[in-house]
């Protein structure tokens, strides 16, 4: 069984991600399926780009000083579904001012 | 417990996983009272550096020959006299204003005096007596702070701050050539011709691209930020078979992670017209000007009007009030994305639950930057318009745009594209590919 995840991307690559839960087997032949709508949406945002933005994050300069650390160990999780961690948001950006709607 | 970086003293109890929080506290000002002035910078008020300090309105004259025909010359980034050609260059504005000091001794909030409140009564057509002949000569600083006197020929600039945004702290000089621009433009147009619109593609002429100074607060914040949470780390991941299915499994060690640090943001720029501050795309493509920063705003000088001539400006109509927030929160981002070079152990990300970030002090100066802008006002046929714009960053020649597309012949050509998709699909799902 697969899930269509996402169509534009957290760093607004637009491309369609997949989780499949029977291998590879039938992803790539149901991404075929959506070709069209995949096609339309790469075309839309090529052309108008509504998806860009300054990404102020990444491209403001700054400079870190005195770090002081502390890890510690809690637990070891066994047989996790996902690839990520459930609810990581270190790479979350919530100042960008571009909406789509 | 396991120390994997063995650092100084503990910061203090981790906090449980939960419900994440997370604030950016500004300095102990009020921000509604950014406009008072306090020179000393005694007590909790913002400290004024005054901006423009010694700088006079009306006729500014080339101090070798007199003349008032003065631009910008692009090509060498002076100000170049019309009539003699001599050539010089305002003072850089950070250095002038001692605006460039060490972020980590900001200490409250500093501000240019032309980033101060803007007064909704004060005027934006204003009328100046022409010193050469007398002639009174009417300003509109809502796209100008210059105009020729009618009469004598002369030209006439606005340099004093007037409490309307029209007079910025500082101005960043075109360095890229309209030609440069033009060729960008036309080259960024060229790749999407095919699903462009054909009024679009009948209309363009990318010679229309006009030379706009736009708006932006430019802020340097110095802030101690303590970021808590917990984070995973990959130890195995492995195949486990499912009935006649596949499945991907991992293993994960979890961390408690507490980072405290103290961080300086240079040169934060965020829009300060509330019409480009307004990025829904679905309305308008201001985001395509959004995109081209970041600009060398280290590189910008003392404001005069000279640099204006030959190109519109728009006028600051946002203060600190509406900004602080916006720019607060950018600087979180930036403050989170900053510290993740110290968390790529941690390859299955960190879910931050405590997220404090104390701002000590900020700076803020405001700052016209250049851009090369093409605009396109589509006519859709349900009656509405919507406005286009190819920009190209003035000073890094960076190019971004939107193209009106011509959506009966993109909704053709991807039907097609997905009746033999489907077919390809059916048959690569029959053969279990």
């Amino acid at each position: 069984m697969l899930t269509l995840a996402a169509l534009v991307t957290a760093n607004d690559q637009v491309l369609a991600s997949g989780s499949s839960s029977d291998g590879d087997g039938g992803f790539v032949g149901l991404l075929f399926m959506l070709s069209g709508f995949i096609f339309y949406a790469l075309m839309y945002f090529r052309y108008r780009n509504a998806n860009k933005r300054h990404h102020h994050e990444s491209e403001t300069e700054a400079t870190l000083l005195n770090l002081r650390e502390r890890d510690d160990f809690v637990q070891s999780r066994k047989g996790l579904s996902n690839r990520t961690m459930s609810g990581a948001n270190n790479h979350e950006v919530r100042g960008a001012r571009r909406k789509f709607f | 417990m396991e120390n994997l970086n063995p650092t100084p003293p503990s910061p203090g109890p981790v906090e449980p996983a939960g419900e994440p929080t997370q604030g950016l506290r500004p300095p102990t000002v009020d921000t509604d009272s950014a406009i008072a002035e306090n020179p000393d910078g005694e007590g909790d008020t913002p400290r004024v550096v005054q901006t423009d300090a010694g700088a006079k309105d009306g006729l500014a004259k080339c101090t070798r020959c007199g003349a008032t025909e003065i631009s910008l010359n692009v090509a060498t980034g002076n100000l170049r006299c019309g009539f003699c050609r001599f050539e010089w260059s305002a003072d850089n504005a950070m250095e002038a204003f001692g605006l460039g000091g060490d972020i980590g001794k900001l200490e409250g909030v500093v501000l240019g005096s032309g980033s101060s409140d803007i007064i909704p009564s004060t005027e934006e057509v204003l009328t100046f007596k022409c010193s050469a002949c007398g002639a009174e000569v009417v300003i509109d600083t809502h796209s100008s702070t210059q105009a020729r006197c009618h009469w004598c020929r002369n030209t006439l600039s606005m340099n004093q701050q007037v409490a309307n945004g029209a007079v910025p702290d500082m101005i960043l000089p075109f360095k890229t050539l309209k030609e440069t621009a033009v060729a960008s433009i036309n080259k960024f147009v060229r790749k999407r011709r095919f699903f462009a619109h054909p009024t679009f593609l009948q209309e363009f002429n990318a010679e229309n691209v006009m030379g706009v100074y736009l708006p932006y607060m430019v802020v340097d914040v110095n802030a101690h930020a303590t970021l808590s949470g917990q984070g995973e780390h990959q130890t195995r991941s492995y195949t486990v078979k499912n009935g006649d299915n596949q499945q991907t499994k991992y293993d994960a060690d979890l961390y408690n992670v507490v980072r405290e640090f103290d961080i300086h943001v240079n040169d934060l720029t965020v829009e300060s017209s509330s019409e480009r501050l307004n990025q829904n795309s679905s309305h308008n493509s201001n985001n395509i000007i959004n995109t081209i920063m970041p600009f060398d705003v280290e590189n910008s000088v003392r404001y005069d009007s000279n640099y204006l001539a030959g190109f519109t400006s728009e006028r600051r109509d946002s203060n600190l009030a509406e900004l602080s927030p916006i720019a607060h929160t950018q600087a979180e981002d930036v403050t989170r994305h900053r510290v993740n070079d110290s968390l790529n152990f941690y390859d299955r990300g960190v879910r931050w639950t405590q997220e404090d970030v104390d701002v000590r002090g900020e700076r803020w100066v405001s700052a016209y930057l250049p851009v090369w802008l093409y605009s396109y006002q589509q006519r859709r046929s349900n009656g509405k318009t919507f406005l286009h714009y190819v920009a190209v960053n003035a000073r890094t020649g960076e190019t971004m745009g939107s193209v009106p597309i011509h959506q009966s012949k993109l909704l053709l050509v991807s039907g097609a594209v997905q009746v033999v998709g489907t077919v390809i699909g059916v048959v690569l799902l029959v053969l279990g590919i």
